[in-house]
């Protein structure tokens, strides 16, 4: 085959590839992202009536006292000190679920209550997650790591 | 006085290999007996101090001497001796001690190649990987002293993470950091060609078995913490996107291309500059993923370090390692002259060049989905996560014509040769996976991508199958002898046929478990039973038992299929109190068909305990998958054309 042609070929296809690839991933970003909010936040850009139809993720602390549990649902608060939003989760909590402790939410809302469809709470007592620190440390209720 | 002497020893070994370097860059046009016995020798003493060093740190774990920072910090006069030991890397300093330990090792190991690489290529390897090691050092020296002594003796340590004391994860990053620094001898093979101009099909055939290796241990390596995810962390996947994962899987894709187009070097000597720029994209990866996961920029278990000053030192070095070579390859490329006659579109060598191009493209979406929310965190303060969704929209479809042409490659012959039968093998291949498909089709749960998925699966499997039985078809050697049979494998492409079945029972491992797995919570007390399907388990009991250096809440369960008693199963929760945390020990039974997946949530003898339930059909085989990959790597390696004549002579 002539280099001529060959090279032609071999240009089309990693053109036709990387299209596609560029194509597929601006597609998945768009649809797949998820973005991190803290109460207050959500507050602030969509006002008391939360019907964001998107998944969102949510960090804050379990506001003390609000934990309930019944039929496999827990029901809580989560808070960054200036605004709380109810939460329902019909799954197992993660081993570090407590009440004070940093987590994030992941769901929808429905009817002003985020549905959860994943709890995080990791790794161990101390830690905080990194989104949940900065917004705390934004609203100045925690001042960072004491050490 | 001991760590003393571990401290001082690196501190040697970084005099030493900065010495070693400008020895090299003041030799580096000679290459004389002299000058390559020089950089050989400092080479060995290099390892020797490294690895005296390192085995004190061990020690100095093993017999818990909390006058160190690290080991009060990560260790426990209680903890078992296995995670006393394994403890020594499960934190940031010690972690990089063993990095540099490998890297030497791996350092040491070329060296002795004396009679295989010419002196020029070999003195420039041993250069870089130096390079290399110096960088670390002074990383370890500067930032993350392991030997740093505490001013205050504590009375007992922190203990370590209870989710790390594991046996899966003793040996995980070992092997991991293997296949991460394995990668580094590519790299200073492909740099070392850059410096000296010197390429050939001896350069690549020289390369490939240190390639292999690296990305057999980062296969096992990658496999042995997906399976520790999966029975430790109680969430019954084994994949979640997370991107410590992805840092790990990015340079084994780049890996697996490079594996395939310097075997293409090494027939037909075409792709030099491609193959050169994978070498060090390969572990330009490795340091990134070093970087993602070390600097704490992520949330994860991997996080030990949240000091900003390591995590732009990591960066640095990955900025020289990357910057470097790369514009030394912008500047040399154009020197290598490559055989450009025969260029047939129907060969092996356009399939395997197909197939990199779709593995890059690959690891550049993964790559994009772990940097992005970190990218635009950094411009507007926007926190965002990008979950499975994006990658199954991007990655899935990039695989799946790989997958397609992963069968049909070894059909194919090099350069302008005609392929053997391939009518009839494809015939062969096209009828079973449509019959597979069929069957597919047949089942409830089915929908249309566990279909593809699993079609998919067979049409690799069956390739494998139908290309090795035309080939023993073929030769008519007859295969009555376990000789013969070992002669006859060691002389084809076993090893490739082996990793490619793995790749296909691996498939077949995801598709069972993306698409047919059943999964529920359920609230249950003691004297309950939970039916599904055939299957039925009865609650027995929930005991507190103690254990080495936690407590436990063990349960009981008894598992029926048609009413005949299988096993017992006995999920646990975990209580620390050393370390102040819990752990899920779900309970699996595990066999051929699928696994069962228990774990105890929170409850009390009065309302019942939370239990979830998976079935997860297939599942072992995604590990099988993996180890058969890496036995196939393995094998390839044992059949290099210099062990088949050893071989020979001594059958």
């Amino acid at each position: 085959m002539n280099p001529k042609y060959r090279r032609l070929i071999i240009i089309v296809f990693i053109t036709l590839t990387l299209g596609l690839a560029t194509k597929l991933i601006l597609m998945a970003l768009e649809e797949n992202i998820i973005y991190f909010f803290t109460p207050n936040e959500i507050k602030v850009k969509y006002g008391n009536k939360q019907d964001i139809q998107k998944k969102i993720r949510v960090g804050g602390l379990v506001l003390e006292n609000s934990v309930i549990k019944k039929d496999g649902t827990t029901k809580f608060n989560i808070t960054d000190r200036s605004h709380q939003i109810e939460v329902l989760f019909d799954g197992p909590l993660p081993d570090l679920f407590r009440e004070g402790q940093g987590i994030v939410v992941e769901g929808m809302f429905q009817n002003n209550k985020l549905i959860a469809s994943q709890v995080l709470a990791k790794h161990d007592e101390n830690y905080m997650p990194p989104e949940v620190a900065d917004a705390l440390i934004k609203n100045g209720v925690w001042q960072g790591e004491k050490k | 006085m001991i760590p003393e002497i571990g401290h001082i020893l690196l501190i040697l070994t970084f005099v030493a290999s900065l010495l070693q370097v400008l020895f090299w860059c003041f030799n580096i046009k000679k290459s004389d007996d002299i000058t390559i016995n020089v950089l050989i020798k400092s080479t060995f003493i290099n390892f020797v101090f490294i690895l005296f060093s390192f085995g004190i740190l061990v020690y100095s774990f093993i017999i818990s001497d909390f006058s160190l920072v690290i080991v009060s910090d990560n260790s426990h006069t209680l903890k078992p001796l296995i995670y006393k030991i394994s403890g020594t890397w499960g934190n940031h300093e010690g972690s990089l001690m063993l990095w540099i330990l490998i890297l030497s090792f791996f350092t040491f190991l070329v060296s002795r190649k004396k009679h295989q690489i010419s002196y020029k290529l070999l003195s420039s390897i041993i250069g870089i990987q130096t390079i290399i090691l110096c960088l670390f050092l002074s990383f370890i020296l500067f930032t993350s002293n392991p030997f740093e002594r505490l001013n205050v003796l504590p009375i007992d340590g922190n203990g370590l993470n209870p989710l790390l004391q594991d046996p899966g994860l003793a040996l995980h990053p070992p092997l991991l950091y293997f296949g991460y620094v394995g990668l580094s001898v590519s790299f200073s093979f492909a740099v070392g060609a850059l410096i000296t101009g010197e390429i050939n099909k001896e350069w690549a055939r020289q390369m490939r078995p240190w390639i292999t290796i690296a990305w057999s241990a980062l296969t096992i390596g990658i496999a042995l913490g997906s399976w520790w995810a999966y029975y430790e962390l109680g969430w019954g996947g084994w994949w979640f996107w997370d991107p410590v994962e992805n840092a790990s899987f990015m340079p084994w894709l780049i890996a697996t291309a490079l594996l395939h187009s310097v075997r293409i070097l090494e027939v037909r000597f075409i792709l030099i500059n491609w193959t050169i720029l994978l070498s060090i994209l390969g572990f330009s990866f490795s340091l990134l993923g070093t970087f993602i996961v070390r600097s704490g920029l992520l949330t994860s278990v991997h996080a030990f370090a949240s000091d900003p000053s390591r995590g732009l030192f990591i960066l640095i070095i990955l900025g020289i390692a990357t910057g470097g070579p790369l514009i030394l390859y912008a500047t040399k490329t154009s020197l290598f002259k490559e055989d450009k006659s025969q260029f047939n579109i129907m060969s092996k060598e356009s399939a395997l060049l197909i197939n990199n191009l779709f593995l890059t493209t690959a690891a550049a979406t993964v790559l994009i989905g772990t940097l992005y929310p970190l990218f635009l965190d950094a411009f507007n303060g926007n926190k965002i996560s990008i979950g499975p969704a994006y990658y199954n929209a991007t990655f899935a479809p990039i695989m799946a014509p790989v997958i397609l042409l992963m069968a049909i490659a070894p059909f194919l012959s090099w350069g302008i040769k005609k392929p053997n039968k391939i009518a009839k093998k494809l015939i062969f291949l096209s009828v079973i996976t449509l019959l597979g498909g069929l069957g597919l089709f047949m089942i409830d749960e089915s929908s249309l991508f566990s279909i593809i998925c699993g079609s998919l699966a067979i049409w690799l499997l069956t390739g494998v199958i139908v290309d090795l039985t035309f080939q023993i078809k073929a030769t008519n050697l007859r295969l009555n002898s376990f000789k013969a049979i070992f002669l006859y494998f060691s002389k084809n492409n076993l090893g490739v046929h082996i990793a490619h079945m793995g790749v296909a029972v691996f498939l077949v491992g995801v598709t069972g478990e993306q698409f047919y797995k059943t999964e529920f919570n359920i609230k249950k007390n003691v004297g309950d039973i939970i039916n599904v399907g055939n299957k039925s388990l009865i609650f027995d009991k929930v005991e507190t038992l103690p254990g080495p250096n936690y407590k436990s809440e063990t349960a009981t369960f008894t598992l029926l299929k048609d009413k005949k008693i299988i096993d017992v199963l006995k999920p646990e929760k975990r209580f620390y109190p050393i370390e102040k945390s819990q752990t899920t020990e779900a309970a699996i039974l595990s066999d051929f068909w699928g696994d069962t997946y228990l774990v105890l949530g929170d409850g009390n003898k009065e309302t019942g305990w939370s239990i979830r339930v998976y079935f997860n059909p297939l599942i072992s085989w995604i590990w099988g998958g993996a180890g058969f990959m890496a036995l196939g790597g393995l094998v390839s390696i044992l059949q290099s054309r210099k062990s088949r004549k050893k071989l020979k002579n001594a059958i």
